[in-house]
């Protein structure tokens, strides 16, 4: 369990780190925290000929609030965020990262690299689909700005060109009648779910997103009743040796409408504390 | 303690390169100069001699190597050592004395926290972050709280038991770590980790000729596709007659020999995000039979990376009207490493694989030739296939995507 020999570059700008990216012609990869890209390459799964280290650049350090919106840099640890008063002002958030693998993955592992690594069984990109977050990512033609809903492209898979870094991403900060959900099954606390859901609840609009259900977080937003046959349709996984296709479907219906429920009654709860 | 806001030096290093890091250990200041490919564990254990940092699964899962990295618990074998430059890092032997343990420590002697002792340090490193960062942290919580670390003697209980006790004991604020100070750490085996960059810049195995042995037991991953192609059955089967056309269909894959009596060699590269695994191997065509639209194929390979495929695919043609609906039944069995990212992960990737399969196949009887870029397979699976084929030839990335 050594991972392969591989340049390795800490960059203290973006641009250089673009450059070391793009004259890698396709052989580069990113590292932040490396939480989930270590192990690959320990199992040497991924033989990187160059490692760009991120941690170097100031800038993507930050958090920044505007607009009703936060946006998370790169290099923001999880557990930085756990911690911050912004777990309370993106309620989602906050309810998403206890679950993301243990305390001692998320002192080290980042925000925006879960988003960039995309495991469909991962809670950070169902939170951004769920909330219609936007990442930005930067590369030789500078920054452009991707929909989290229109990011992911099947299993560990993403819009993310080869000399690109997701840099951010912006999360909409929750208006006070909002309510949320979030649940997962795993077989054991901080293992990847067998399927999860994240809800935010607005007026009448129900958003649902799920994980560990596809290939990709799959959301959807409904005016109204939630009914049942839109929740199967929505898991599409194959299933394995663990959870079959037909048992997620029912872990995640039960879920959906468990959390759904409690989203609508915090929602609820806040209208009528408002009129009074 | 906090998280130090601290920006580390620029560095570029090519494989193989010693890189210097500056940690504080245990109080200690060290300058170490390692391969970028060493792990906080492995820089630790070998080259500070602070063998008390355990190794277990080397890859983020048993928590044996958790650390204190700036005053927060890490699994430090997912860490390049490199990465740390300027960081402070307290180990086991850094916690308590030989003749005046950690209050932690204490606790864990005095409920039989420990059997083998193998899991021990990890669970003192991952408990005195629980209680110095959250030390109001309830005990309903605990389990769930040190699930980061595995205790294979599974004496969970008593572990438990013994955080609760020192949570108790600390109201006023759990000690500071009491035996870090300025020594001389023992170094041993400089530089092990450096040596085989050559081998690796070996370049790919060659394919080496071998008898194709049908797989057995319960396969990894059964895959089932239809799909209808727009053109007669013939014609598919003028692809399927073609065998080295029909294995450019398979994305990323060519054969490289034909070795006679319906037996090949081949080789065929996959990437899945980070994950990039180049196969050689053999193939060998079981049944061919035009007549009744039945190809049964027989596939093996390995990863240079000891990742292992067998594969037992079964095509059948059947002519609806003017097309040909192709079928594709597939028994894929996975050991080795690639088997780690069991899940239905492997499932949908090779169900997708061979969506693209079925679509490149329609594409070359339509064409006669392999297709060279991205195939739009029917429905929804469009997006996630074209970023695949773009992964898969990264050369071919620049605009004209058809």
């Amino acid at each position: 369990m050594k991972a392969a020999p591989f340049a390795y570059a800490r960059p203290s700008t973006l641009d250089e780190a673009v450059a070391e990216l793009a004259s890698a012609d396709g052989g580069g990869k990113v590292i932040s925290g490396g939480q989930s890209l270590v192990p690959v390459l320990a199992m040497r799964l991924a033989r990187p000929e160059v490692l760009v280290d991120i941690n170097g650049i100031a800038e993507l350090g930050r958090i920044e609030r505007s607009d009703g919106a936060v946006e998370i840099g790169a290099t923001v640890r999880q557990r930085a965020v756990e911690r911050d008063r912004l777990s309370a002002e993106v309620p989602l958030l906050g309810m998403a990262l206890p679950w993301v693998g243990h305390r001692e993955l998320r002192s080290r592992g980042t925000v925006c690299g879960s988003l960039a690594h995309a495991d469909p069984a991962a809670e950070l990109p169902a939170v951004a689909c769920c909330l219609d977050a936007t990442v930005t990512l930067s590369g030789r033609t500078g920054p452009r700005q991707v929909a989290a809903r229109e990011f992911y492209a099947g299993a560990m898979m993403t819009g993310l060109g080869p000399d690109e870094v997701l840099t951010s991403v912006r999360l909409p900060l929750a208006r006070r009648a909002d309510g949320y959900g979030f649940a997962e099954i795993a077989r054991r606390h901080g293992d990847f779910a067998l399927a999860g859901v994240a809800v935010h609840v607005r007026d009448n609009r129900v958003t649902v997103t799920g994980f560990g259900i596809s290939d990709r977080p799959v959301t959807r937003t409904v005016t109204g009743e939630v009914t049942g046959d839109l929740l199967d349709a929505m898991v599409d996984t194959d299933g394995d040796g663990h959870a079959s296709r037909d048992y997620r479907r029912r872990l995640f219906r039960v879920l959906a409408e468990r959390e759904i429920g409690k989203a609508r009654a915090r929602a609820g709860r806040k209208e009528r504390d408002d009129d009074q | 303690m906090t998280t130090s806001e601290r920006t580390p030096r620029p560095v570029r290093a090519e494989a193989g390169d010693l890189v210097e890091v500056r940690l504080t250990v245990n109080g200690t200041p060290a300058t170490l100069r390692l391969p970028a490919r060493v792990t906080l564990s492995d820089a630790l254990r070998d080259h500070l001699g602070l063998t008390g940092t355990h190794v277990g699964c080397e890859h983020g899962v048993c928590g044996m190597c958790t650390v204190l990295v700036d005053g927060q618990a890490a699994r430090a074998c997912l860490l390049f050592a490199v990465q740390l430059d300027g960081a402070d890092i307290v180990t086991v032997e850094g916690l308590g004395r030989p003749d005046r343990l950690h209050p932690l420590q204490e606790a864990f002697g005095r409920n039989h926290a420990l059997q083998c002792g193998f899991c021990t340090p990890g669970f003192l490193l991952s408990a005195y972050d629980l209680l110095a960062t959250t030390p109001e942290v309830p005990t309903e919580e605990l389990p769930q709280e040190l699930s980061g670390v595995l205790c294979r003697c599974t004496g969970y209980r008593n572990i438990i038991a013994a955080v609760r006790e020192a949570r108790e004991e600390s109201a006023d604020g759990l000690p500071a770590p009491a035996n870090c100070g300025s020594r001389a750490l023992v170094g041993r085996a400089a530089g092990q980790a450096g040596h085989d960059a050559q081998q690796a810049a070996a370049g790919p195995e060659k394919p080496v000729a071998v008898d194709v042995v049908p797989p057995r037991g319960e396969p990894t991953v059964t895959v089932c596709v239809s799909t209808e192609v727009a053109v007669g059955s013939g014609q598919v089967w003028d692809v399927f007659d073609d065998i080295h056309l029909l294995a450019r269909c398979l994305p990323g894959a060519e054969l490289t020999e034909d070795l006679g009596g319906g037996l090949y060699a081949g080789r065929a590269k996959m990437a899945v995000g980070p994950v990039k695994l180049a196969f050689t191997g053999a193939a060998r065509i079981l049944e061919h039979d035009r007549a009744s639209g039945r190809l049964r194929v027989l596939a093996q390979g390995r990863d240079t990376g000891g990742a292992q495929t067998q594969a037992d695919i079964e095509l059948r043609t059947e002519a609806v009207g003017q097309g040909t609906v192709l079928r594709a039944d597939a028994k894929v069995y996975l050991t080795g490493r690639i088997a780690q990212f069991g899940r239905a992960l492997a499932g949908d990737i090779s169900r997708r694989m061979f969506e693209q399969f079925a679509a490149s196949v329609g594409e070359a009887a339509t064409s006669g030739r392999a297709p060279e870029g991205p195939v739009k397979p029917p429905g929804a699976i469009r997006l996630m296939l074209g970023t695949l084929l773009e992964r898969l030839r990264p050369a071919r990335r620049s605009r004209g995507a058809r």
